[in-house]
């Protein structure tokens, strides 16, 4: 029990999946088994760290023993421990799934682009655990700003890792977007610490003033931060990089890493300057947000490969992610950034499981074209039933992890009388009701012969079925992970509700 | 007065190279500007008081990285025509490319936004209050503590020891990026070099080594670091690699790799060290933190310096090739 208190559990859950990446890179032959020992080290600290929380509240770990403003806190409420434990349980199923879809490695190089993706995923792989781990901690401004580029840079060298002409240039553009985001959160981090002399979102929450200087500032972070989550109209960039990676590394895209800089924003905007933000700023995000919602949707429909699909439903579920700014503003309360934050979550899981699925797909088929997928159900029944539990929480219909999330959103569009929300809302389900049943209807067209003869790997379809389960878990049992959210404070101190007019 | 005419100068030759570099067609003479502006750029940091950042602005942004363009020059102009070919060859609609049409208004979103930023940022700081003195004080207020009598070094090692901690691990990162990109293509050709280029590298690599060492072990008390050191150490490596002299090729792929690694494995255990002794990572005793952070510091050098080299050269060392000693002109 004193082990549970007293161990500093968020420290080792950042040093620990980075002590995996050097152990891989170091080590090819026993890279995989490597990263799911470490991986399940760092649930296990996940895990013990919400246990930590559960009993003494939200936790502030200095670093080296310094205090703020000098030193670097990190901090973990209920939000941040559940981005975690997100990332801890995505990631293991996914590099369970990876073991088996990357070839087993020699210690030479040969040249062969296969080989060398499956040498270089574990060590990325891990890297990008480390720096989603780093960034959901992290209290300070600038510190956020090295996990950004941790999380960069790995996100882009893996969606680039196929090798393939579309998916190199996908990530070349990949690269330069995530580095003029990077570039324009940093030019607002130094208008701040100019004006504000901390670094430490605590010590800014309780020092910042409306003014020019605030809300230029402010301006830079949102757009670079937008600019990472794809948010319409920059979400260009995402489709061709999601849809050309290797299946893990798309399900880590779209489940994970566009998540951290929403999750960013969310802190910032609600956390950290809710002085500074106008009803014109939020309604602007909302509005971009509600595009997103229309655009990504019909983009989806009108797909004819799968995986593009699937990539184009992610730039529409991401724009659900934005609707909470209007909300939360106009007294949506945790209704809003709780429903926010929980979609953000069931996505995660609905859509890691959809790409692995989609990874299975192709492999057995050999290509993602949807229209030339029947009998596939036939031969893979366990992938098709993920696909559409998947589909379900996508969708929003109950019970899943989606449905909870969508329906608060729409309450706390109906308790704050923003009709138009509502009507964005309900629009988006129907959309993504077109095309979730468009990409599974061919599927599960019976065939009278099967030609999908590849043998595929029983635990890639158990990994995709896994994923889609807890989505669809998320439904059921929903009170844990809505009540340790709830548990979120701001990093001033007061609760959100507080902070918010 | 003189001052102020020096600061003038120098705002505007930055100008001044910022445009005619972008304004260049040929890409040889925009790579010679960018490090020009480098070196100017070096002496603004200079001239605001920041020597730490010029060195490592003249040697990095302006040295290292020019070498590290040209390369990229010299490699792109020998294998454009393959590449050409090969994107030729490609059935129409056989990937997942956006048309041409998606591209066009990509680069006009990026314009805009560009333009944007740039504005907003002007308008920033036209409107921007009296500077804050920033963390000054309270950084002199704990030096005593820190370990080292350089206040750069200390906020980079000990207050914000965390920071750089993930910046090593950045840099090691970017070596798997390149690595994971597969081979490229051979940019030193067969063509043996020079003697001038042979002599003086035997000449100067002695000196740079010591340099470097000079720059870490000055980094507590004075300008320096493993950050300096190990540019200068990677530029003697690059002048190696140049010169051809087969001392980093013939290094073992595992001993390579575990150098490469070095660094952010000592930060790394190091941290979590603290982390196990003391609940917090990097928390250093007064006592020995001076120790510690040259340990942490000498690792790192040789990670930085390693890495820096590898990716002059392509994320590996090129084999294969004829050894240096068998026609070295010198001997």
């Amino acid at each position: 029990m004193s082990l549970i208190l007293t161990v500093p559990w968020m420290a080792w859950s950042i040093l620990l999946p980075l002590g995996g990446a050097v152990a891989t890179f170091l080590s090819r032959r026993y890279a995989s088994r490597l990263t799911l020992l470490f991986g399940m080290a760092t649930a296990v600290c996940v895990g013990a760290l919400g246990w930590q929380l559960a009993l003494k509240g939200p936790q502030r770990h200095h670093i080296g023993g310094w205090q703020v403003p000098v030193g670097i806190d990190l901090y973990a409420d209920g939000l941040a421990v559940l981005m975690l434990a997100v990332t801890a349980l995505v990631g293991l199923l996914i590099s369970f799934y990876a073991t088996a879809y990357f070839p087993k490695a020699g210690q030479e190089e040969t040249g062969d682009q296969n080989v060398a993706s499956s040498v270089y995923f574990w060590p990325l792989w891990l890297f990008l655990w480390g720096a989603l781990n780093a960034l959901f901690l992290s209290a300070d401004l600038f510190n956020i700003y090295v996990t950004l580029e941790l999380l960069g840079l790995s996100a882009v060298a893996l969606s680039g890792l196929s090798g393939k002409a579309e998916a190199l240039s996908a990530a070349m553009r990949y690269l330069f977007v995530s580095m003029i985001g990077s570039l324009s959160y940093l030019l607002g981090v130094a208008l701040l610490y100019n004006m504000y002399g901390v670094l430490d979102l605590g010590l800014l929450a309780s020092e910042v003033r409306p003014g020019p200087t605030s809300q230029a500032a402010l301006a830079l972070i949102t757009v670079g931060l937008a600019l990472k989550t794809a948010l319409f109209p920059f979400h260009f960039w995402l489709p061709p990089a999601h849809a050309n990676a290797p299946a893990p590394v798309s399900a880590l895209l779209s489940a994970l890493v566009v998540k951290a800089s929403f999750y960013l924003l969310l802190r910032l905007w609600l956390g950290v300057f809710p002085t500074v933000i106008n009803t014109t700023a939020v309604d602007l995000l909302g509005f971009l947000g509600a595009l997103a919602i229309i655009w990504g949707s019909i983009q989806a429909f009108r797909q004819r490969r799968l995986k593009l699909l699937v990539a184009y439903s992610t730039v529409a579920q991401l724009g659900y992610l934005f609707l909470v700014f209007p909300l939360v503003l106009r007294g949506g309360d945790f209704t809003a950034w709780g429903g926010s934050a929980y979609l953000a979550v069931s996505h995660a899981f609905a859509k890691a499981s959809i790409f692995l699925a989609s990874g299975i797909i192709m492999h057995v088929a050999g290509h993602d074209r949807i229209d030339e997928l029947a009998g596939i159900g036939q031969r893979l029944p366990v992938t098709m039933f993920a696909l559409a539990l998947a589909g379900v929480s996508l969708l929003g219909l109950p019970p899943s992890g989606g449905f909870i999330a969508k329906w608060m959103l729409l309450n706390a569009a109906l308790i704050t009388g923003q009709w138009w929300l509502v009507a964005v809302i309900i629009l988006g389900g129907l959309l993504a009701a077109g095309y979730v049943f468009r990409m599974l209807a061919h599927s599960f067209t019976p065939a009278t012969w099967i030609s999908f003869e590849q043998p595929v790997a029983r635990r890639m379809e158990w990994s995709a079925f896994a994923l889609a389960a807890v989505a669809i878990a998320l439904g059921l049992v929903a009170e844990p992970p809505l009540t340790l959210l709830q548990s979120s404070t701001s990093f001033a101190g007061p609760g959100l509700r507080e902070m918010i007019p | 007065m003189i001052e102020f005419a020096m600061d003038i100068t120098l705002v505007i030759s930055l100008l001044w190279l910022a445009w005619l570099l972008l304004a260049a067609q040929d890409m040889f003479k925009a790579i010679i500007l960018f490090i020009i502006f480098g070196l100017f750029m070096a002496l603004v940091w200079a001239r605001l008081n920041a020597p730490d950042v010029a060195l490592a602005e003249a040697a990095i942004g302006s040295g290292l990285s020019g070498a590290l363009l040209l390369a990229s020059l010299r490699r792109s102009g020998e294998s454009g025509a393959g590449n050409e070919q090969r994107a030729g060859g490609l059935e129409p609609g056989s990937g997942i490319t956006p048309g041409s049409a998606t591209l066009n208004i990509t680069h006009r979103l990026l314009t805009v936004l560009i333009i944007g930023l740039a504005g907003t940022l002007v308008w920033a700081a036209w409107v921007m209050p009296p500077q804050h003195s920033g963390l000054t004080e309270q950084v002199t207020a704990r030096m005593q503590r820190s370990g080292v009598s350089n206040p750069v070094t200390a906020v980079l090692l000990n207050f914000r020891g965390y920071d750089t901690l993930l910046e090593i691990g950045v840099l090691l990162l970017a070596l798997i990026c390149v690595r994971s990109l597969g081979a490229l293509p051979q940019f030193l050709t067969l063509r043996p070099p020079g003697m001038v280029l042979m002599a003086f590298t035997r000449l100067l690599v002695p000196f740079m080594v010591l340099v470097a060492g000079y720059l870490l072990w000055a980094g507590a008390h004075a300008p320096g670091g493993a950050f300096q050191g190990g540019a200068v150490l990677a530029a003697a490596g690059v002048l190696l690699l140049l010169a051809d002299i087969g001392l980093l090729q013939s290094c073992p792929e595992r001993l390579l790799r575990a150098l490469a690694a070095l660094g952010f494995t000592v930060f790394l255990l190091v941290a979590s060290m603290m982390l196990q002794a003391s609940g917090q990572i990097l928390n250093y005793t007064p006592a020995r933190a001076g120790a510690w952070i040259l340990l942490i510091e000498s690792a790192a050098l040789i990670s930085i310096a390693l890495i820096l080299v590898l990716l002059f050269s392509g994320g590996r060392f090129e084999k294969g090739r004829v050894p240096a000693q068998e026609r070295d002109p010198v001997q």
